[in-house]
């Protein structure tokens, strides 16, 4: 059976990319990421144009992120002062990597643009991950790791408008979470991932939030970010597919649910270094596929 | 189907001492683009009249013509390490679909002159090559870069199912009537199509005939393309309004 994609322009097999969404929702379920980085990329290799899989992508992690958002809303570990700041930083990146985006999908570089920035990130988070967890691996079981230290970031409450941000117990200006978020956004529109990979190391480390609060506020960013792309790549590249998304989403929570479960018996350093194979692997796969000579030499697209 | 095939048969009975004439009708006219489409065959109907033994002595050429389009086409190139597009190229007034089905090569059919003058070979089509639109000199130099960016449009256009030569894509069924397949692409353009059909014999034109063709988008993936075309804003705001729901609806499906 066929499904022909109203938006993407091509048929495609629903089941597989049920099955496409499942697997990474699996994946997202078990490790506890968002899963767009790995999303984007099997969409380019299944055939979807990478400007699709892009703004369409940015849909399916807005429909992803609210389970997540609505159990942390219960408990109460979002902290809206500091994702505040970040959705407004990050609405702004938004718009700015769209009109980079657009320029460069009207000269024909989109798809390289694409292919590039997901071998930087994920080729420099897959081997940081390894890293990670190769240490983790080789340290001794029953040695416990340090407790962290929660220090006042005095160079950020140094900042102009420093103010106390009351969920997160921290004093800092607002001008760290606003080019945070505004990073996050960029990356984002131009490469339809949510960006918690990225929001969640600086907040723990860099902002020093407290862990509690740290998941929640990065999801409650996400919703808002990946919202606001979705209407800007549907307004100004009309790049986003719905029935893909559909298909996708019911793909990535009936996994997701299958991975939370599968996730709890597999220990977190055994999980990590999986995830980093998986993130490498992929970063191998389009890296071969930028360097090797095309199939073909030219290509052709509609001219609109 | 056999109603048509019938009265085509009743048809070139009661003709018999016609000039040599041919003619052509679809089983279909409409084709339409849903949420199954995945390309389609359609089946043309035609007969012969006025020749004794047409299947010996004539040729047919079908040609099958799409809304005129604009295409751009990038050279890959090898930059330091990685392969990327190249500036681009505008193929403009070329047929968004171009296919001919004839009984045989059409070099064998009629000379080039008549290719040319009926529009039975895709290279004769006369569509340009310009650099780009800002670029655009006015005049069209064929130069051997053009040429080589046209020869690789038609081999594109080729491996996409846009156009197609079959040399045996005609078939002569009983006596004077003829059916040819016309495999349309998944990906074939939305729009009215030109259907025509020639009749030689030793490289002299007998007669000819058009029929025409209409391709539209139809159903839930009609709304969708135009929605998402003419009210992007609202679109956005939809396909969000409907991600949010879905997550909602899940989040509360999996409740523990």
């Amino acid at each position: 059976m066929l499904l022909y994609l109203p938006i993407a322009e091509i048929p495609v097999d629903p089941l597989v990319i049920i099955a496409m969404g499942a697997a990474v929702g699996f994946l997202s379920g078990m490790f506890g990421v968002g899963g767009g980085f790995l999303m984007t990329p099997l969409l380019i290799f299944y055939g979807i144009p990478p400007a699709v899989a892009v703004g369409t992508e940015a849909s399916q992690i807005v429909a992803s992120s609210v389970s997540g958002v609505l159990a942390h809303l219960k408990r109460k570990t979002v902290d809206f002062q500091i994702g505040g700041f970040l959705v407004i930083g990050g609405a702004a990146g938004s718009g700015v990597g769209i009109l980079i985006f657009r320029a460069l999908r009207e000269s024909g570089q989109v798809e390289t643009l694409i292919s590039v920035s997901y071998v930087v990130f994920l080729g420099i988070i897959g081997a940081l991950m390894m890293i990670e967890s190769a240490r983790a691996l080789l340290r001794a079981p029953n040695q416990k790791r340090r407790a962290r230290k929660r220090r006042s970031p005095a160079w950020m409450a140094a900042l102009p408008f420093a103010m106390r941000f009351r969920t997160s117990g921290l004093y800092i200006s607002p001008i760290p979470p606003i080019i945070l978020g505004a990073f996050v956004g960029m990356l984002a529109a131009m490469m339809g991932v949510g960006g918690g990979f990225i929001m969640v190391p600086v907040m723990l480390y860099i902002l020093n939030m407290p862990t509690n609060v740290v998941v929640g506020t990065s999801l409650f960013q996400i919703i808002f970010v990946t919202a606001i792309t979705t209407v800007l790549h549907a307004a100004a590249n009309q790049t986003v597919d719905i029935v893909l998304a559909l298909l996708l989403i019911t793909g990535g929570v009936i996994g997701a649910q299958l991975g939370a479960r599968a996730g709890v018996k597999l220990k977190a350093e055994h999980l990590r270094a999986l995830l980093a194979l998986i993130v490498l692997a992929v970063c191998a796969r389009l890296l071969i596929d930028l360097a090797l000579p095309p199939a073909s030499l030219f290509i052709l697209e509609a001219a609109s | 189907m056999r109603v048509l095939l019938a009265a085509l048969l009743i048809f070139c009975a009661a003709a018999p001492a016609r000039a040599a004439d041919i003619e052509i009708a679809f089983t279909d006219d409409q084709v339409a683009v849903d949420t199954g489409f995945a390309g389609v065959r359609l089946t043309l109907f035609g007969a012969v009249t006025g020749v004794e033994a047409p299947a010996a002595t004539t040729d047919i050429v079908s040609v099958i013509e799409g809304p005129a389009a604009t295409f751009k086409i990038r050279r890959m190139e090898k930059s330091n390490l990685i392969w990327t597009p190249g500036r681009a190229r505008l193929i403009e007034n070329a047929p968004g679909l171009f296919h001919i089905y004839a009984t045989r090569a059409v070099d064998d059919i009629a000379p080039l002159p008549m290719q040319a003058a009926y529009r039975l070979e895709a290279d004769l089509l006369g569509f340009t090559v310009n650099q780009s639109l800002s670029e655009n000199s006015g005049a069209n130099q064929e130069t051997e870069e053009t040429t080589r960016f046209r020869r690789a449009f038609l081999t594109q256009a080729q491996a996409l199912g846009l156009y197609r030569a079959r040399a045996a894509g005609v078939e002569y069924k009983k006596g004077a009537l003829f059916t040819i397949d016309v495999d349309l692409p998944a990906n074939t353009p939305v729009g009215d199509y030109a259907v025509s059909v020639f009749l030689f014999r030793d490289g002299e034109l007998l007669g000819s005939d058009t029929a025409s063709l209409t391709v539209n988008k139809v159903g839930v993936e009609r709304r969708i393309f135009e929605l998402a075309h003419n009210r992007p804003v609202s679109y956005g705001v939809f396909c969000v309004a409907l991600s949010l729901f879905a997550g909602w609806i899940a989040a509360f499906a999996f409740r523990k």
